[in-house]
């Protein structure tokens, strides 16, 4: 893992250049101006727009406000997605910076989860690092760690510190010698051409005979409709990964 | 993927199958739903709950019970006329559905619910907490992000409140491991919901517990 260090950086670091426009049917005092923001990556919308918040509630009336929530040509974000995930599922093949609507009113129930508090980004993170770990280690190492040590890894990515989120998580990333990897790989392959939000299997890190298995390896198993077969000329498929706690 | 495990997928449906059996037996309105062009699936029912309110304003009736009617069924209950109307009846009946997912992380029976009002108004987490048994909202209360959740749901991609699946290992082990010393066979996902269900106002009849002793040893 200390040899991935600026792999590790790089994609801790990744921004999204991102523009906020109030949703045009919101009651406002006087014009609301575009916000203009760098969103990272790895973070989730309702942990890192605070500024936009207020930005907007402040040409808003008190009683013209309930939870905001975000959408990207009609459709509405999921908080609970990571950022990187978002923007590369809705957006990635169009031009920067991320147009995003923002709204005040008329939240979607039946499409999204509330976000109540930041305790609930914090529940929904922490319960994504646990089921990694149950998929990694049986959850052994998520276990064994004191609930301060859950706290320095929620913090990290909280308040963007990769050195204080990397000395917790990289023992959530390490195996003992004598095994090859992880128990299975924590994984979800997100498309926008399926009915189910994303698929989730248990796949191993090593054959039955002991040889690795590759990302190939891992997409002709579990999602053959996404690789080419091998002979055919077709378009490479495009694979973006949001390496994070959950996944190399 | 193979299955070296405990309580694997397979035998996850081996159950649900065995349960829905008897679930039909006795009308219990369970059914098992699977997705296109692939083997999995998952346990659903729906039911209607009624609450009735306590007549402040009304003298007599009183009625201070909650019941699992059908719809029909209820309306025919004596209530005062007044109460009968759309809004007031629309706001006392609550829909739940209930699924029961597998979670090949935890190895585990998730469930899955969600609740709504006739009108369709979906309750909000802070409601569900409210209508929790009352023996268990102490421990509920301690830690409520560690049980009861919003979540999305992983085959419908949509709201649903989940029951955390992290402790499940914890008080299932117990069972089983006793019905192997008692040598009476056990249905996992009987064994299961009866114990998860009725946080979350679920109730299993007894006749499930007989029907799970009679099936051939389910698990092994």
């Amino acid at each position: 893992m200390t040899d991935d260090k600026d792999v590790l950086r790089d994609v801790w670091f990744g921004r999204i250049p991102t523009c906020f426009t109030l949703y045009q049917d919101e009651i406002t005092e006087r014009e609301a101006e575009p916000y203009y923001l760098l969103l990272p990556r790895v973070s989730y919308l309702t942990l890192v727009t605070d500024k936009v918040k207020k930005h907007f509630q402040k040409v808003m009336r008190q009683e013209d406000i309930s939870e905001i929530w975000f959408e990207y040509e009609g459709t509405p974000l999921k908080w609970h997605y990571p950022i990187g995930l978002l923007f590369d599922l809705l957006a990635s093949s169009s031009a920067l910076p991320w147009n995003i609507t923002v709204h005040f009113k008329s939240f979607p129930e039946k499409d999204l989860l509330h976000c109540p508090s930041k305790d609930a980004i914090e529940a929904h993170f922490m319960s994504c690092v646990k089921e990694a770990d149950a998929l990694k280690h049986k959850s052994q190492v998520i276990n064994e760690m004191q609930k301060k040590d859950h706290k320095q890894l929620w913090m990290g990515l909280q308040n963007d510190r990769f050195d204080q989120f990397w000395a917790i998580n990289r023992k959530l990333m390490e195996y003992p010698a004598e095994e090859n990897g992880f128990r299975y790989i924590p994984f979800r392959i997100y498309q926008t051409t399926t009915e189910r939000p994303f698929i989730q299997k248990l796949f191993r890190p090593v054959a039955a005979d002991g040889q690795l298995h590759t990302l190939g390896d891992l997409l002709k198993d579990v999602c053959p409709s996404a690789v080419a077969p091998e002979g055919r000329e077709q378009n490479e498929p495009r694979l973006k990964t949001d390496s994070r706690s959950e996944q190399e | 993927m193979e299955e070296d495990e405990f309580f694997g997928e397979k035998t996850f449906q081996h159950c649900c199958a065995e349960f829905i059996r008897h679930s039909q037996q006795i009308g219990d309105g369970w059914e098992w739903r699977t997705l296109k062009d692939s083997s999995e699936g998952y346990m659903c029912k729906t039911h209607f709950q009624i609450k009735p309110e306590t007549l402040m304003s009304h003298s007599g009736a009183s009625a201070c019970v909650q019941t699992c009617l059908p719809i029909e069924e209820a309306l025919e209950l004596p209530l005062d006329d007044s109460e009968v109307t759309e809004t007031t009846t629309g706001s006392q009946v609550i829909k739940y559905e209930y699924h029961v997912l597998y979670s090949c992380s935890y190895q585990v029976p998730v469930l899955y619910f969600r609740a709504s009002f006739l009108d369709g108004r979906p309750l909000a987490l802070k409601d569900i907490w409210e209508r929790i048994h009352e023996c268990y909202k102490t421990r509920l209360l301690q830690e409520p992000w560690d049980t009861i959740t919003q979540q999305e749901h992983p085959i419908l991609g949509q709201p649903f409140f989940v029951l955390h699946p992290c402790k499940t290992d914890e008080f299932m082990t117990p069972v089983l491991k006793n019905s192997q010393k008692i040598n009476r066979s056990v249905n996992y996902i009987t064994s299961w919901l009866s114990v998860v269900g009725p946080v979350v106002g679920l109730n299993l009849p007894l006749s499930y517990a007989r029907a799970a002793s009679e099936d051939e040893n389910v698990h092994q």
